[in-house]
C-alpha cells in the first residue's frame, strides 16, 4: 500500500510525505528508525560483497595469533577457535562460535552476491526471495566485532606468561569486520527492496 | 484524547521481513506478496515464548557465574577461573581498561538484559500504558548491547586453543563457558521474540 508507512517497533501509521532533509526519518511515538538515507549504489555493495569474501578466506587461511613459549609454539586460524572448542567436547559452544564467526558473514556476503549480482544487469536470481529471508535471518548473527574485542582480551591474558605474534589473519579479521558493517549499511532492508523493484522488467 | 491512527486501526500490516506496508487480509496464512514471507499482526505467541526464554536465562545466569569457566593446568597448579575471577586476573596484571571491558560485557549486561527483560514482560503482560517511551528504548537498547555478552565465550574459545603446550600449561574449557554462552543466546531469541508493538497498544490515560 502506497503512500503510508507502519512503524514496525510501535505500529504507528506515517503518511509518506517528502524525505526530510539528509533521509533520515524517526517514528513520531517511539522514536524508531523509520527510513535511512538510501545513496548507495548496487556496485558499491557488491564491490564490499567481493572484499569481505577476500577478507573471509584470508582470515581462515593465515593464522591470527601465534604463541611462543617454552620454545614450542601454536597459532590459531578463524576457524580454529571454532576446532579448539569442539575438540574439547563442547560441540554446541563450537557450533556457536562457528555459525557467529564463519558461516554468518559467509552466508551474509553469498546471499547478497547470489541476489545482487543478477539485480545489477536487470535479473532477478531464481529463488530471490527465500535467498533474501535467509538473509534477513542470519545477519543478526554476525559477530565479528564481538569476536576482534574478544580475541583482544585473549591476546592480554596470554602476554603475561607467552610471547604473543599477531598473524596475517588478525588484520584481515579487523578489515573484515569495518567491510561487514559498511556492507550491511549499504545493504539495508529497505535498500535491497528498492533495487529489487526498481529491477522490474 | 484521540486515537492515533496505527497500523492495527487501519487495517495495515507491516512485513518484519521486508518492511514493506501490507493490507490486511485476515487470512490465516497470510504472505506477504512482496517477500512472501508469513504475515502475523503481532509476532505469534510474543509474550509467553519470551518469557519461557527469559525464565531459562534467569536460571542459568547462576550456574554461569558459579562454576568455572576456564580450567588453566600447568605444571605449577591448577587454577579453576569463574567469569568474575577472570576479570579479577585482568586487573592483577594491569590491564584496568581490558578488565572494565570484560566485568561490563560478561557481568553487567547479561544481568541488566535479564532484568529489563522482565520489567518489560511484566509491563506487556499487565498492559501497561506507562511510560511507554521510556521502554520501548529500553527495549532498543537491550537489542542493541545483547551481542557484546559473547566477548568472554570467544576469548575463551582462542585460550582453549591456542595454550595447548603439553604438560607445560592447558586450558579445559568449562561447564560455566557453556551455561553462559546458553544466557547469552537465550535472551539473544527473546529480545528477536519480544514484539515491541505489544507495549504500544494499550491507548494511554484509560
Amino acid at each position: 500500500m502506497p503512500g503510508v508507512i507502519v512503524c514496525p517497533a510501535c505500529d504507528l501509521a506515517h503518511r509518506l510525505t517528502a524525505a526530510p532533509a539528509g533521509g533520515r526519518r524517526q517514528c513520531a511515538r517511539c522514536r524508531a528508525p523509520l527510513q535511512r538515507p538510501e545513496n548507495a549504489s548496487i556496485d558499491t555493495a557488491i564491490a564490499l560483497a567481493v572484499c569481505a569474501l577476500v577478507l573471509l578466506m584470508l582470515s581462515n587461511a593465515y593464522p591470527l595469533v601465534a604463541m611462543h613459549v617454552n620454545g614450542s609454539s601454536r597459532d590459531t586460524t578463524l576457524i580454529g577457535a571454532a576446532i579448539g572448542l569442539y575438540v574439547q567436547g563442547f560441540e554446541s559452544l563450537a557450533a556457536l562460535v562457528f555459525l557467529t564467526t564463519v558461516v554468518a558473514p559467509l552466508l551474509q556476503i553469498m546471499t547478497l552476491l547470489y541476489v545482487l549480482v543478477p539485480l545489477r544487469r536487470g535479473r532477478r536470481a531464481p529463488g530471490q526471495n527465500p535467498v533474501l529471508r535467509v538473509l534477513a535471518r542470519v545477519r543478526p548473527w554476525n559477530f565479528m566485532e564481538v569476536f576482534m574485542l574478544g580475541a583482544l582480551v585473549a591476546l592480554v591474558r596470554l602476554s603475561n606468561f607467552a610471547h604473543i605474534a599477531a598473524g596475517v589473519s588478525l588484520w584481515s579479521c579487523a578489515l573484515l569486520m569495518l567491510c561487514l558493517s559498511a556492507l550491511s549499511s549499504v545493504t539495508s532492508t529497505d535498500q535491497l527492496w528498492r533495487w529489487v523493484e526498481g529491477s522490474r522488467p | 484524547m484521540t486515537q492515533p491512527a496505527t497500523g492495527r486501526s487501519l487495517g495495515l500490516l507491516v512485513c518484519l521481513d521486508c518492511r514493506a506496508t501490507v493490507r490486511d487480509v485476515q487470512a490465516v496464512h497470510s504472505r506477504c506478496p512482496r517477500c512472501h514471507a508469513r504475515l502475523h499482526r503481532r509476532k505469534p505467541h510474543s509474550l509467553v515464548i519470551t518469557t519461557i526464554l527469559v525464565v531459562c536465562a534467569a536460571a542459568l545466569y547462576v550456574p554461569a557465574n558459579v562454576l568455572p569457566v576456564m580450567d588453566t593446568r600447568t605444571i605449577f597448579d591448577d587454577e579453576r577461573d569463574t567469569i568474575m575471577s577472570g576479570v579479577l586476573v585482568l586487573l592483577d596484571s594491569g590491564s584496568w581498561p581490558i578488565a572494565l571491558l570484560v566485568f561490563i560485557a560478561s557481568i553487567v549486561v547479561p544481568l541488566l538484559k535479564i532484568l529489563a527483560l522482565g520489567v518489560l514482560l511484566y509491563t506487556a503482560w499487565r498492559r501497561s500504558p506507562r511510560r511507554r517511551l521510556q521502554r520501548s528504548r529500553l527495549f532498543r537498547m537491550v537489542e542493541f548491547i545483547g551481542r557484546w555478552s559473547m566477548l568472554d565465550i570467544y576469548a575463551i574459545s582462542l585460550l582453549a586453543t591456542l595454550v595447548q603446550v603439553q604438560s607445560f600449561a592447558n586450558v579445559i574449557v568449562g561447564w560455566g563457558a557453556w551455561a553462559f554462552a546458553a544466557v547469552v543466546v537465550l535472551t539473544l531469541l527473546a529480545a528477536r521474540t519480544f514484539d515491541e508493538r505489544l507495549l504500544w497498544d494499550t491507548p494511554p490515560h484509560e
